[in-house]
């Protein structure tokens, strides 16, 4: 894939989460968030396994969604287990120190924000229609969540996605936004992309 | 102490001493296959259960069942391993996200029976399991002992 595609899905990764990002801002009454610069990877599957190895034991809480209509894909949205804990008592009156069913439901709730607002800038920006499913949570080791992920979109040998890293200014809130696009539809958004926004 | 890690896709042998270690199995299955009288042992993160096209036997044989299976047991005789000492225990196959599809279309399900059927044709007793469930696992086979550890956030680690 050519520097310009990847340039442009990097932009595809700026713009979705910081849709995303301005929605959790406005759940945390304004807080500032900010966005590490969006990756846009094409790796081999190997590489791609190996993406999240040094965090692989890391406790994360991971919300996670089909995306159909124009585009096949996947998004995930997966926050360290300290980020939920604080953003779910900035939210909430839990205070206890265990992810509770209502606390997991309240961070689902996040996720399903999130990823549908990443979707509808992307959508604004292509005119491709991009339907999110229910939306599943799960608590576990980083490799696990991120191993199933790619499983669930059965990648081939060479695998695209846009990561798109934010944090809060104030507390130490963060976490990341994965889209994981189907590969031949990787290609249709960067050329719609590509033909409006490139020389 | 020789701690070898073995990613997706990746079929590794150890001998003699040490151990091999897969971390976060989710719907992933890892496969160990050891012989005990000559101590030695492989060990496969076995990612979906079919291959789609002969060139996956090639590329990256231990990413499928089907493909990944006969090469771990090449592998394992290879180091000089004997195929009647063989012995299978695998873990993972976890459907982390049970909102998303029923158990029998997850796949991690898929995947357990997928490694299981590979198994059964190559006549490979299976002698230790931990599959399914919603969680994600982490696999380590010593391969002095033969003794094949399990752990689950939050749980002990149980021998299988």
């Amino acid at each position: 894939m050519d520097p310009i595609r990847l340039d442009v899905l990097r932009e595809v990764g700026n713009v979705g989460a910081s849709h995303a990002i301005t929605a959790l801002s406005k759940m945390l009454d304004g807080q500032k968030l900010e966005l590490v610069i969006p990756e846009a990877c094409w790796l081999s599957f190997e590489d791609a396994a190996k993406f999240m190895s040094e965090d692989s034991e890391r406790l994360v809480v991971g919300i996670y969604m089909h995306v159909s209509g124009d585009v096949q894909g996947h998004m995930a949205f997966l926050l360290p287990l300290d980020s939920a804990m604080l953003l779910i008592r900035r939210l909430t009156s839990e205070r206890g120190d265990a992810l509770t069913e209502m606390a997991l439901s309240t961070l689902q709730e996040i996720g399903n924000i999130m990823i549908t607002s990443y979707l509808n800038a992307l959508n604004a920006m292509t005119d491709l229609v991009l339907h999110p499913s229910v939306p599943g949570v799960a608590v576990d080791m980083t490799g696990a969540i991120w191993q199933s992920v790619l499983a669930g979109a059965q990648v081939a040998e060479q695998v695209t996605f846009i990561k798109t890293e934010f944090r809060t200014a104030e507390t130490p809130i963060g976490g990341h936004i994965i889209f994981l696009p189907a590969d031949d539809d990787f290609q249709r958004i960067a050329a719609v992309l590509g033909a409006r926004n490139l020389p | 102490m020789n701690d070898v890690f073995v990613n997706m896709g990746q079929i590794v042998v150890l001998r003699s001493t040490g151990s091999l270690i897969t971390v976060g199995l989710g719907s992933c299955i890892g496969v160990t296959l050891y012989d005990r009288a000559n101590k030695v042992g492989v060990m496969g993160h076995i990612f979906l259960g079919r291959s789609r096209s002969p060139q996956d036997a090639v590329t990256l044989p231990g990413k499928y069942a089907d493909t990944g299976i006969p090469a771990m047991v090449q592998a394992v005789l290879a180091a000089g391993a004997a195929p009647k000492n063989l012995q299978a225990k695998i873990a993972g196959g976890a459907h982390l996200f049970p909102t998303l599809a029923a158990l029998e279309n997850s796949i991690g399900y898929q995947n357990t029976l997928a490694v299981r059927q590979q198994l059964q044709r190559l006549q490979l007793p299976l002698t230790g399991e931990a599959t399914g469930g919603n969680r994600g696992r982490k696999m380590q086979l010593d391969v002095a002992t033969g003794k094949v550890m399990v752990q689950s956030i939050g749980q002990p680690p149980i021998d299988i």
